[in-house]
């Protein structure tokens, strides 16, 4: 694959009046592993909404999904285009099962496109056949959740995988779970972005770069080593370091407030 | 065809058993006297009913059957019995345990039990027992279990007709039946039907009705009834209302027995200027009876809902457990839908709950779903999908579940092609 798997210029974003990314720059190179860490409203997870094209949204910018420029595309065409968010929440969808889910995904995907083989591969080794006539999300737990969006990510085939907060609210033994799926779906076709408050997933996956987010920009980057910096001192430190207030108010617990309203 | 007068329904009553007719008399009494139903009245909140039942007349005879055999009685199956009812006249009556009134003797065309519609519950009521003067009746005897459904089709065919088939079913101590009844009649042909469907069941008796209502686009259909469960019996009814320009269901549940339930399912989905009517009235009269609603609908163009449900607890119905729940899909501008649930409460040891929402299209599931690629049409055709299913997977019988879904489906079809927002 020639150029980077996703490759954000220049984004800003927010809702409404409130600025909450305010210039990102980032490059997820195909075959890599990308951790983004951050304190709470750093705008990590606008970044995912706003990346995957979340209707209540404005952006401005550019961010590129193996080329091409998903901004102001509608959310299934950049689907389309290759970029897959593992949601931090996945929503449930009552009286739908997960199989009528893949079914429409393979529809949407087209035929040819190699789905149905990819989906069976991942039914077996995600342990899926209990959940396909399940509700999608509904009644699952949350390391339940979370397999169900790998078990999608790896039966779509995504260029650029972006995963929220992917081991929130999980126990120890799922968390290793996930980063272990992870690792395993590196690939020369697809580059990771995985975002996360905490440092522990990161003893069980190795990003090739770390990047830091405050206060809606990218403030540092760097190889795995950065992550065991912040574990050590803390997002406080690293902010008094760079001269960052970290009390403004633009955070995306706001932000989700503000969203719901 | 004979105008709705005193004198037609003596003429009626003619010939038939003594009792009978003094029911009739007794209808045509209270119909002469009884306005058209008063649209600021409770019972007609947010309704306009849009006809005069006086402009409507009795047909003398049966008019052809449709043509076809109808999607329910495709779909069911092996059938205990099979009745057809077409303007009010049944037609065909077959099966243990199934007959039709104007053959059977004044003993069949007693209610079954305490259930019975009575005639001043409003002038469509009245009217009913005041020119009814057919139906159908099935009698399961005590200890019977019959395991295939009846099947009762009720077609109602000639132009500005006012159709009245009865149902009776009547189930004794410990027996258990499914009816199935299917609605239906052309459309572009405006006429009025008045079904009346009364169930009374013994003490361990357990009926269900499972009603598919597609009556044509200019039909009124006034649907009434009452089921009433015995010590440790069960009532059951699942309705799907898709057809009509304006279709009610008048809806009494009476649990009389002790350990007596109730479950009441609904689908129902409106579109153009249809007009989908429910109200139901659950009434828990003894100790440790429990009872379930569950209706879902949508409505989309110009059309309307509305859902008004009272579960009642007597003094006496201690113990009750009861929930009712009812929630709508506004998938147009246009349309709207009402939810008013309402619980009355005379005990002090029960658990009621109810729960109730309108709204549009649920926006989160929307993005989720065109997250994994799905267009929006797509997504949200899911969704409404995954709305239905609910309910449907909740239906007894399930060979009915793919005709009815396809049938809910071709409606939401019609709507995202026109009008949607």
């Amino acid at each position: 694959m020639s150029g980077p798997a996703l490759s954000i210029t220049g984004l800003q974003a927010g809702l409404g009046e409130l600025q909450i990314l305010k210039g990102v720059d980032l490059e997820v190179p195909f075959g890599e592993v990308h951790a983004l860490m951050g304190p709470n409203g750093s705008g990590k997870s606008t970044l995912c909404h706003v990346l995957m094209g979340k209707p209540e949204y404005h952006a401005s910018g550019s961010a590129r999904v193996g080329g091409t420029d998903v901004l102001g595309l509608p959310v299934d065409e950049r689907a389309r285009l290759g970029l897959f968010e593992a949601f931090q929440y996945p929503v449930e969808v009552p009286g739908v099962t997960l199989d009528d889910l893949m079914g429409e995904i393979a529809q949407a995907a087209g035929s040819g496109d190699g789905f149905g083989d990819r989906m069976a591969a991942a039914v077996a080794e995600l342990g899926m056949d209990r959940f396909l006539e399940r509700p999608v999300n509904e009644g699952l737990s949350g390391g339940e959740k979370k397999r169900s969006e790998i078990f999608q990510l790896m039966s779509m085939a995504p260029k650029v995988a972006i995963l929220d907060e992917i081991d929130s609210g999980l126990d120890i033994d799922a968390v290793r779970e996930v980063a272990a799926a992870v690792e395993a779906m590196r690939s020369p076709a697809l580059g990771v972005l995985l975002i996360t408050h905490y440092s522990r997933i990161l003893r069980y996956v190795t990003p090739d770069r770390v990047h830091v987010m405050m206060a809606g920009r990218i403030v540092r980057s760097g190889g795995p080593e950065l992550a065991e910096e912040l574990e050590a001192k803390g997002y406080d430190a690293i902010a008094a370091d760079l001269g960052i207030d970290l009390s403004e108010p633009e955070d995306d617990d706001g932000a989700d407030f503000l969203a719901g309203l | 065809m004979l105008p709705l007068t005193q004198d037609t329904a003596a003429r009626a009553a003619t010939g038939l058993p003594e009792p009978v007719r003094a029911r009739i008399e007794h209808g045509a009494a209270l119909y002469e006297k009884m306005p058209m139903p008063d649209p600021r009245g409770e019972d007609w909140r947010y309704v306009e009913l849009g006809m005069d039942l006086d402009d409507a007349a009795l047909p003398e005879a049966p008019g052809a059957p449709m043509p076809g055999e109808g999607v329910v009685a495709a779909a069911l199956g092996e059938v205990a019995g099979r009745a057809l009812s077409v303007d009010g006249f049944t037609v065909e009556a077959s099966g243990d345990g199934l007959q039709a009134l104007h053959d059977a003797g004044a003993a069949a065309w007693e209610a079954a039990g305490r259930a019975g519609i009575p005639a001043d519950l409003d002038r469509f009521a009245a009217a009913h027992h005041a020119f009814g003067r057919d139906g159908v009746r099935v009698d399961v005897p005590a200890g019977t279990a019959v395991g295939a459904p009846y099947l009762i089709e009720v077609q109602a065919v000639t132009p500005g007709s006012l159709v009245l088939p009865r149902i009776v079913v009547a189930a004794g101590d410990g027996a258990e039946a499914a009816v199935v009844v299917h609605y239906r009649s052309p459309d572009g042909v405006a006429l009025t039907a008045v079904p009346h469907v009364e169930v009374g069941g013994g003490a361990n008796a357990r009926v269900s009705v499972t009603v598919v209502q597609t009556w044509g686009d200019q039909t009124t259909a006034i649907s009434q009834h009452h089921h009433v469960a015995g010590r440790d019996g069960a009532v059951e009814l699942a309705e799907t209302g898709l057809g009509g320009r304006f279709a009610r269901l008048h809806l009494t549940v009476d649990l009389d027995g002790p350990g007596a339930d109730a479950r009441v399912l609904g689908l129902y989905f409106g579109d153009r200027q249809q007009t989908l009517d429910y109200r139901a009235f659950v009434n828990h009269n003894a100790p440790n009876t429990t009872s379930d609603m569950f209706l879902k609908g949508a409505v989309g163009d110009t059309a309307r809902s509305v859902f008004t449900g009272l579960i009642r607890i007597e003094p006496a119905g201690q113990k009750t457990n009861a929930h009712q729940t009812n929630r709508n899909l506004v998938l147009s501008d246009g349309a709207e839908a009402h939810s008013v649930p309402n619980l009355e409460i005379l005990a002090n040891d029960v658990r009621c709950g109810h729960g109730s929402a309108v709204g549009p299209l649920d926006a989160e599931q929307r993005y989720y779903l065109m997250s994994r690629g799905l267009d929006r049409a797509a997504a949200d055709r899911l969704q409404v999908k995954g709305f239905f299913e609910e309910v449907l997977t909740r239906y007894r019988h399930q060979q009915l579940e793919p005709p009815l879904r396809q049938a809910a489906m071709a409606k939401y079809a019609g709507i995202i092609g026109g009008s949607a927002t």
